[in-house]
């Protein structure tokens, strides 16, 4: 009876889940009975041996895996190069393919205008309306360029004191980290300077907010206007800027009235998944929270890449909540009218809700 | 026994918020071995078990979106890993269904340094012959927690079995042991 209890306790405690009573109990069982002594020694030896142990050269065993799904890895590129994003259907990636060969057309060109200026950006990379791209920057930083954005840069870049990106837009950058060399992207109206984190800048010159969030890391920065002033982001904090003038275009970017914020991103729960709404889109995914159709417009626009008029006031301020995957626009639209009642015409690139 | 890595829930959050191929590539090191023991004790052949655990990864990093909702990366891949196995036998020959316990596995006790020991090749092949009896799942038991050091829940979990009958099992298998090794060390009860 008591050595089928020593054993028991004795499996328990080398499977680490005895508890301190039980272990206890078992320290006063063999302090009675000292040849269980033995068990508890060669079980010991027995448990401690290794399970067939360095049987396997992972480090091989990695690249083999590598090379046998390479189409599900990113190929390690030394020189920046555009590919689109995993889209199996034949339509888009004739689109990414023409988008491409006009890259490297604006690219070549550029490369002769600007010879002199070599230093400074030589490579711009661009995403039109309803295309997202990844790229792989010659230091190994990832950026996810969003739709209608820009990107440009040095081809130095990876040798540079400063690695400078100029964006216009929107992108996610998850940076290699470099001691020595701080990774800065410069906009319009701010400067985000960092070491190596990830995080999302947004600044699109048709929107009179411009917003950075950070996911992990710190980042410092700064506003154009108020260089001096430095403001530090820790990790999940989104930093917003607006623009106090009217809320469509034409105010002036020398305006110094403007509204800064620092919020906390939360995760959004759609459905039974759960987003960041402010960096799913570079997973092709694009996500709202309780925002009218007019705040959606400019973001529709540029996923769906269309123009969209809203004739309806009422219509533009139903608000939505919802995510969309791969859904074309018809789709999304007709998903909407799930929700609010709204009527809309569909005509090759115009959307008119009324 | 391997260490439980701390900075797997970390690792995890890294594949699934940036795609991270380096954190990947730490996080298959660490369950390759594991899966591929495994595997290869339900499929018996070291070329099966290889590709099944290269499978189970694989999908790990094609799924790593949905990945921010598993709690525990090493009991989700193991339990793909039992899932992937089971669908591989079944559909092998035989049309007859499989299941975890029609399966023969192979306890194999090695030591580092049998000189050092108390525990000598002749009653190794003592010890191997009396687990061998064994029933499967006491068996895997076992074997999860006493090679990969999982936790009682976790094995559980994996085996689709309660914390109760693990430690059972557990019990179970270390009693056949001991058994022998009384005999050998003549210990009174």
């Amino acid at each position: 009876m008591d050595r089928s209890r020593i054993i028991e306790l004795l499996a328990r405690k080398m499977a680490g889940e005895a508890n301190s009573s039980e272990l206890e109990e078992l320290a006063s069982l063999i302090s009675r009975y000292p040849d269980s002594v033995y068990y508890e020694e060669l079980l010991g030896q027995l448990w401690q041996e290794s399970p067939v142990e360095n049987e396997h050269d992972t480090d091989d065993l990695y690249q083999k895996h590598l090379q046998k799904y390479a189409a599900d890895f990113n190929p390690d590129l030394l020189l920046p190069e555009i590919y689109p994003d995993e889209e199996p259907s034949g339509k888009k990636s004739y689109k990414a393919f023409a988008t491409i060969a006009i890259c490297l057309v604006a690219l070549s060109s550029l490369l002769y205008l600007t010879k002199s200026t070599a230093a400074k950006t030589d490579t711009q990379i661009v995403a039109g309306k309803g295309v997202r791209k990844n790229v792989r920057l010659p230091d190994g930083t990832m950026v996810w360029l969003n739709s209608d954005s820009k990107l440009s840069y040095s081809r130095q870049i990876a040798r540079q004191k400063k690695r400078i990106v100029h964006l216009q837009g929107e992108a996610f950058f998850d940076v290699a980290h470099r001691d020595h060399q701080p990774f800065i992207v410069k906009t319009d109206r701010m400067s985000v300077k960092v070491l190596g984190t990830a995080f999302n800048v947004k600044d699109y010159a048709v929107e009179n907010s411009s917003e950075a969030t950070l996911l992990r890391g710190s980042i410092e920065l700064s506003v154009n206007e108020r260089a001096q002033q430095k403001i530090l982001l820790n990790p999940s904090e989104k930093f917003a800027l607006v623009d106090g003038q009217g809320k469509k275009g034409g105010n002036s970017p020398h305006s110094t009235d403007m509204t800064m914020t620092i919020a906390h991103v939360l995760p959004v729960t759609i459905g039974d998944e759960q987003y960041i709404e402010e960096t799913s889109w570079k997973d092709n995914t694009l996500v709202f929270k309780n925002e009218t159709l007019e705040e959606l417009k400019p973001r529709l626009e540029r996923w769906f890449n269309v123009k969209i008029h809203i004739e309806s006031a009422r219509a533009g301020s139903y608000r939505f909540t919802g995510a969309f995957k791969k859904e074309e626009i018809r789709e999304a639209m007709t998903a909407m009218q799930l929700i609010k009642p709204f009527t809309f015409n569909l005509k090759e690139h115009d959307l008119i809700i009324y | 026994m391997p260490e439980p890595l701390p900075e797997l829930t970390e690792l995890t959050s890294r594949i699934a918020l940036y795609s991270s191929e380096h954190a990947y590539e730490k996080l298959y090191k660490f369950l390759y071995p594991g899966l591929h023991r495994f595997c290869f004790c339900l499929l018996k052949s070291k070329e099966l078990a290889e590709e099944a655990a290269n499978d189970v990864l694989i999908s790990i990093w094609r799924n790593r979106e949905k990945l921010i909702a598993i709690n525990n990366i090493r009991v989700y891949a193991f339990v793909t890993a039992r899932n992937l196995c089971l669908n591989l036998l079944n559909k092998s020959g035989r049309q007859v269904f499989v299941s975890l316990d029609d399966i023969n596995v192979d306890i194999v006790l090695k030591t580092k340094n049998p000189e050092e020991l108390l525990i000598n090749e002749e009653l190794k092949l003592k010890l191997d012959e009396a687990t061998s009896a064994l029933p499967t799942r006491c068996k895997l038991v076992f074997k999860l927690i006493k090679e990969d050091g999982l936790s009682y829940k976790e094995a559980a979990a994996i085996l689709n079995i309660s914390v109760k009958t693990v430690d059972a099992h557990l019990v179970t298998a270390v009693k056949k042991l001991t058994s022998v090794l009384q005999l050998e060390f003549n210990l009174i009860n």
